[in-house]
């Protein structure tokens, strides 16, 4: 699903956020990359997003060779894969629906059928009766919720996270880690960056460690 | 405009298909269309200023296109009036006078011809100055039997060639004929064509200007928007359609109250300008747009505004390219 072959990338042609990264990730998989802030997550993430492009070597992911994707494909590209944010990035103009709709929206879905893939979105985050609220009128466990709700509306194939439990208590992480196994379950390849190491200790993954740009570690969590 | 896919591979969704496609972009077209022109009556004040200034922007060279286009109108009156005056040597009397006025009247490219004799000519002079008492001092009439002659053709150009014929037919003294100031108030007319299109040239610019900042900045206060949409998978059009639609409705809206405007000014002036033509003894009326003007001028305000708008978010977009 995803393939990593001798990445790096520089930023300003001096500071080396990746350097000789190396990795496969097999459809239907799920696993955790982590590391200190800074030590190249969120690069990597950007580069399978294609929202940054490696300076050395190549990235595949779903059989796209990212480096060879036109930028008017990059759109297409992007629809394939679902992204929950660390800070959920809700529109604060529409109601949740509205959020949710969103990626079927771009994509020109009929609205009836998207109306019932939202409706199942909703009900599988625990949403559903709260459909017509605004996103302030949510707390922040409910708005990253609808943040899953909005990346796997599209049933995408790559589940990618950014710190999904950044700014959430114990409890609420758990709550959400399982519900990233639900997906995981029926089929989705899913990513989740994060520093909370005593949380994937205990999730028995796959991990990916990152230090100062390099793979230090890639194997089951100990 | 059906947006390109690539060729599915790895994860497969299900996709609209080309129909679907086409029904879902016009979909997405008029849920923008509302969306943008509702945005615009949520912030009435802001929006209509933009279009205030967009409306003054079109004012300026629709103005001075009016009024070269009644100076136009004004000229060809005058080429109408335009005659040619056939002096006829000293020596000829009344009945040869009569004899030569009817050649005259048979040239080519004349239309018609009045004589008059020289007995007529000095009671013509003597009214129009006011000086019976000087001219009748004169032992002998000075003044020549003359025929006004009105050409078919009144342009300069066929009235000067005309005038050259006349005056190598025997008999003819001199043909006098005062185009100059014809000649110059075309040239006067054709400068200021110039000066209007320049100035709408001008103009057109500052309404792009216009549009663009006010797009630029609704660009800047939707860029979380923009940027989420992008990250799941919008296309360069999608990002583009509402502010597209706005600056439209920018340019739309200018363009109608420019016309307004116009219409306005033009009641306003009536009075004055028809008291001041009267005064002169000429019917005089103010022109107008006109139906194909106004329509121009609304659909040119529209693009401009659209055009605007383009080049507003094509700028942001530029900007957020993957690196």
């Amino acid at each position: 699903m995803i393939a990593f072959e001798h990445v790096g990338k520089r930023y300003g042609g001096r500071f080396e956020a990746l350097a000789d990264i190396n990795f496969r990730v097999e459809r239907g998989e799920m696993l955790f990359l982590t590391g200190h802030s800074g030590a190249g997550k969120s690069s990597l993430l950007r580069l399978i997003m294609r929202l940054e492009r490696p300076s050395r070597g190549r990235v595949l992911v779903a059989g796209h060779d990212l480096d060879r994707l036109h930028l008017s494909q990059v759109p297409y590209y992007r629809r394939q894969i679902g992204v929950v944010f660390q800070d959920h990035q809700l529109l604060f103009d529409r109601d949740i629906f509205a959020n949710v709709a969103l990626p079927l929206t771009i994509q020109g879905i009929e609205p009836h059928e998207a109306a019932r893939r939202v409706r199942a979105a909703l009900d599988k985050v625990g949403l559903l009766h709260r459909e017509r609220a605004l996103p302030i009128e949510l707390s922040t466990g409910e708005q990253q919720r609808v943040g899953i709700a909005r990346a796997v509306v599209n049933k995408p194939a790559l589940l990618l996270a950014d710190e999904p439990t950044g700014n959430l208590d114990p409890q609420l992480s758990a709550d959400i880690m399982r519900l990233f196994e639900d997906f995981n379950r029926i089929g989705t390849t899913v990513l989740i960056a994060s520093h909370d190491l005593a949380l994937i200790a205990r999730l028995r993954h796959r991990v990916l460690k990152l230090r100062e740009g390099r793979l230090v570690r890639d194997g089951e969590a100990a | 405009m059906s947006e390109r896919q690539p060729a599915p591979r790895g994860a497969q969704r299900a996709r609209p298909g080309p129909a679907g496609g086409g029904r879902a972009w016009l979909r997405h077209h008029r849920a923008m269309l509302g969306d943008s022109a509702l945005r615009l009556v949520r912030r009435p004040l802001a929006t209509l200023l933009t279009m205030l200034a967009i409306a003054i922007a079109l004012i300026l060279p629709a103005g001075l296109w009016l009024v070269l286009d009644s100076a136009q109108l004004l000229d060809a009156q005058l080429d109408e009036s335009a005659t040619l005056t056939v002096y006829f040597d000293h020596d000829i009397d009344e009945s040869r006078a009569l004899a030569l006025s009817e050649t005259l009247g048979a040239e080519p490219g004349v239309a018609g011809t009045r004589l008059v004799t020289a007995a007529e000519g000095l009671d013509e002079f003597q009214r129009a100055l006011g000086v019976d008492d000087a001219l009748s001092q004169l032992e002998r009439n000075p003044l020549p039997a003359s025929v006004v002659v009105t050409p078919d053709d009144p342009s300069p150009a066929a009235v000067q060639a005309l005038s050259q014929r006349l005056g190598q037919l025997p008999g003819v003294d001199e043909v006098r004929l005062d185009l100059a100031w014809l000649d110059r108030l075309q040239q006067l007319a054709a400068l200021g064509q110039r000066v209007a299109l320049a100035l709408g040239l001008l103009f057109g610019l500052g309404v792009l200007l216009v549009v663009g900042n006010t797009i630029r900045l609704a660009v800047e206060s939707r860029r979380q928007e923009i940027e989420v949409v992008t990250l799941i998978g919008a296309t360069h059009a999608f990002v583009r359609r509402p502010f597209l639609y706005s600056g439209a409705w920018y340019g739309l809206g200018g363009g109608l109250l420019a016309l307004g405007i116009l219409a306005l000014g033009g009641n306003w002036l009536a009075a004055p300008v028809n008291a001041l033509a009267e005064s002169y003894g000429a019917r005089f009326a103010l022109p107008t747009l006109g139906v194909s003007n106004s329509v121009f001028l609304l659909l040119f305000s529209t693009l401009l505004g659209w055009l605007g708008a383009w080049l507003a978010v094509g700028r942001h977009l530029a900007e957020t390219k993957p690196r």
